[in-house]
């Protein structure tokens, strides 16, 4: 079985609140100086999925990313875990694409591959939270989508999906090839091993620009956007401290939850 | 199964000295980093002295990530709200090749990783070495990620707490006596506030320590490193005696910062990191009395090989140098086809014609002297009661200054174990 999964490197979800900033001008995120980008974790479950599935049945796992250095670094983390081949999709036609352009910029890659029989997709990019861009690359390959997948098997050569709903599950049977977005229901990601990172380490990554997978490029980057991004705001935090007591403990506890019902915390 | 020509644990300064050195040669080098990426894991913001890395990458600073050049050095007694400082700024400091810089290693060390890549070593980030290979007495490579990796030489340089070190039996665990405890806060300022509050023309830096109060009194001191935008602001105490006395590091850095003479400098800072990191500071007396074993070198933090005389704490640039020892002794390794302890021990013989080991021979009595407590509370106290009666103009008739030191000393301390500690200082530093 052959599965394209595709994966996003994004700032660090870990990051200390005090090094996160945006500019409100240009309405976008500073990127802290010196702390990388990590993959999305969605996306590494979506990995994970991949490889419990070749494990079963074999077959091959491609990665495909869209980005410069970072892309390199988390196609590289993929290769250390077990995935086969990657390839970076970078091209100064792409800077400033949108989930629908970066859909499509996939959906042009995973043509060009042309034989798989699943590709997989984080449910959404612990970033911007969309969640568009998997089902997008689903509707420009024409194949079936689902989301907030949680376990595939193989089952009489039909993809069995199990997707999680609130409170039970649904389990779709779908004929390959197909699209699945991975839901953080899904099994934890494994830590690559030691041979693992250095035969990562040793590999070349093959970078496909806009003329390598045959691109439109009205169709991509910032001017495709139809959608204008009119504000970004860090919603601010205030934090303050007050001293409560009194003449005793009951005292100082009344008067707290006096005060902490005024400022309804407490009803 | 492949064999490496030798695995670096650790890509902090030492290890990526040493990997690329032996890259260049043409070694096949594993670099084994348990952070996500060289440098992830490090804590360190404060003053690296440059002229041994430029043996290795001349007119480094030009490509690397330093933060200023330091012009200028200051020493500070603090007492009470009294503050007495002396400081030296001369033109050597202000040419180049500079002496030292304010630098962050998390930038620092990811930008030395990647000469050491660029020579051809491989840097396998987010493994953690965990356990030696032993093929009989010796050592063949290391365990990491689950994984055997088998290597004719491992050179260990993974930090202070080594542990690689203690599994091939270099040497055991690290006591509280032979530790400080660094605290660290990053304050960041808005562009050109650095350069304005502390009087800092064309890029330079200051490199600014406290000793006194700001330790209340345990062995240790403060300080105050200006980088490019932001501040390096920490404390530096003696493990032992925090815990002996149940002072803890961070209410003393609040102490600090709340010093009138360091308050107002730092207001309005954006505190955008706060750390805290062991800092081996026995010097010869912590460290392992061989830095080899068959298959097996020791280098930088690993090997405590980091100078405090009191007035320099330096580790870094010791670091850098046993990294590149080792990698000498490797090659030599390589060329006899000998890894044994026989061939390796010309590390340690390189290291004793080294500055490295003769600065902490020079200093060895360092340590002892530096556990006097008069050195943090009394003479602190007494430098700035005197200055504070050399430069009170109140109308009264003055008193000499030697007869105004006689006055404040009586009771407190005699002539003649003041006159002991002078000499004691004389010889440790």
């Amino acid at each position: 079985m052959n599965i394209i999964v595709c994966v996003k490197q994004i700032l660090d979800p870990d990051l200390p609140p005090a090094k996160f900033r945006v500019d409100e001008q240009s309405k976008r995120v500073i990127p802290p100086e010196g702390i990388p980008f990590v993959m999305n974790p969605y996306d590494e479950q979506a990995l994970e999925l991949a490889l419990r599935l070749k494990e079963k049945n074999g077959g091959k796992i491609i990665i495909l990313s869209a980005g410069g250095q970072e892309a390199l670094s988390s196609i590289k983390h993929a290769l250390s875990l077990g995935a086969d081949d990657g390839f970076a999709l970078s091209d100064e036609a792409f800077d400033g694409s949108d989930s629908f352009s970066v859909a499509y910029i996939l959906s042009c890659a995973i043509k060009k591959i042309g034989n798989y029989d699943l590709v997989l997709c984080g449910r959404q990019a612990a970033d911007w939270d969309e969640g568009l861009t998997g089902p997008l690359v689903a509707h420009r390959l024409g194949i079936p989508v689902i989301n907030l997948v949680r376990e595939i098997e193989l089952s009489n050569d039909k993809l069995r999906f199990t997707r999680v709903i609130s409170g039970g599950e649904q389990v779709f049977d779908v004929a390959a090839p197909a699209l699945a977005t991975v839901t953080n229901e899904a099994p934890q990601p494994r830590l690559p091993t030691g041979w693992g990172i250095i035969a990562a380490n040793r590999k070349q990554i093959a970078v496909w620009n806009a003329g390598d997978i045959g691109a439109d490029v009205s169709l991509v980057g910032g001017r495709a956007r139809r959608r204008k991004l009119t504000g970004l705001f860090v919603t601010e935090r205030n934090r303050s401290c007050e001293f409560i007591g009194g003449e005793n403990v009951l005292e100082a506890a009344d008067k707290l939850a006096q005060r902490l019902n005024q400022l309804g915390a407490i009803r | 199964m492949q064999v490496f020509d030798a695995i670096v644990v650790g890509a902090g300064p030492a290890g990526s000295a040493c990997a690329y050195s032996l890259a260049k040669e043409g070694l096949e080098v594993l670099v084994v980093e348990r952070g996500s990426f060289a440098g992830a894991k490090n804590t360190w913001g404060g003053a690296f002295y440059g002229p041994v890395l430029t043996n290795l990458l001349p007119d480094f600073w030009q490509e690397a990530p330093v933060e200023r050049p330091i012009f200028q050095h200051r020493y500070s007694f603090l007492s009470g709200e009294s503050c007495l400082s002396v400081d030296y700024t001369g033109p050597r400091f202000k040419s180049r090749p500079y002496n030292g810089f304010t630098m962050f290693r998390a930038k620092f060390d990811a930008w030395f990783a990647s000469k050491a890549q660029q020579a051809g070593a491989i840097i396998a980030t987010g493994l953690q070495a965990d356990d030696v290979l032993k093929n009989g007495g010796r050592i063949s490579g290391i365990r990491a990620g689950g994984d055997e990796l088998p290597a004719r030489v491992v050179v260990a340089c993974d930090g202070v707490n080594s542990i690689l070190a203690q599994k091939a039996g270099l040497r055991g665990e690290l006591l509280p006596g032979d530790v400080k405890q660094g605290v660290k806060e990053v304050l960041e300022f808005p562009p050109g506030e650095v350069a304005r509050r502390f009087n800092l023309f064309d890029g330079g830096g200051i490199d600014w320590e406290f000793i006194g109060d700001c330790t209340r009194g345990l062995p240790g001191g403060a300080f105050i490193y200006t980088n490019k935008e932001s501040l390096s602001v920490g404390v530096v105490v003696g493990l032992k005696s925090l815990v002996e006395t149940g002072i803890r590091a961070d209410d003393l850095l609040e102490d600090f910062k709340r010093h009138p003479a360091v308050a107002g400098l730092i207001e309005g800072g954006r505190l955008v990191e706060y750390s805290a990191h062991l800092i081996p500071v026995s010097g010869l007396g912590m460290m392992p009395r061989r830095l080899y074993a068959d298959g097996f070198l020791v280098a930088g933090d690993a090997a405590a090989l980091v100078l405090g005389t009191g007035l320099a704490l330096e580790g870094a640039n010791f670091a850098v140098s046993s990294g590149i020892a080792a990698a000498q002794a490797v090659l030599k390794a390589t060329k006899e086809s000998d890894f044994s302890a026989k061939t390796l021990c010309y590390y340690q013989k390189l290291l004793e014609e080294s500055f490295v080991l003769k600065d902490l021979k020079t200093h060895q009595k360092a340590p002892h002297f530096l556990e006097n407590r008069r050195i943090y509370s009394l003479y602190p106290k007494l430098a700035c009661e005197l200055a504070d009666s050399v430069f009170t103009s109140d109308g009264k008739p003055r008193k000499r200054t030697w007869k105004l030191l006689r006055e404040k000393m009586k009771g407190r301390v005699s002539f003649y174990r003041m006159a002991r500690d002078l000499i004691e200082a004389a010889r440790a530093l």
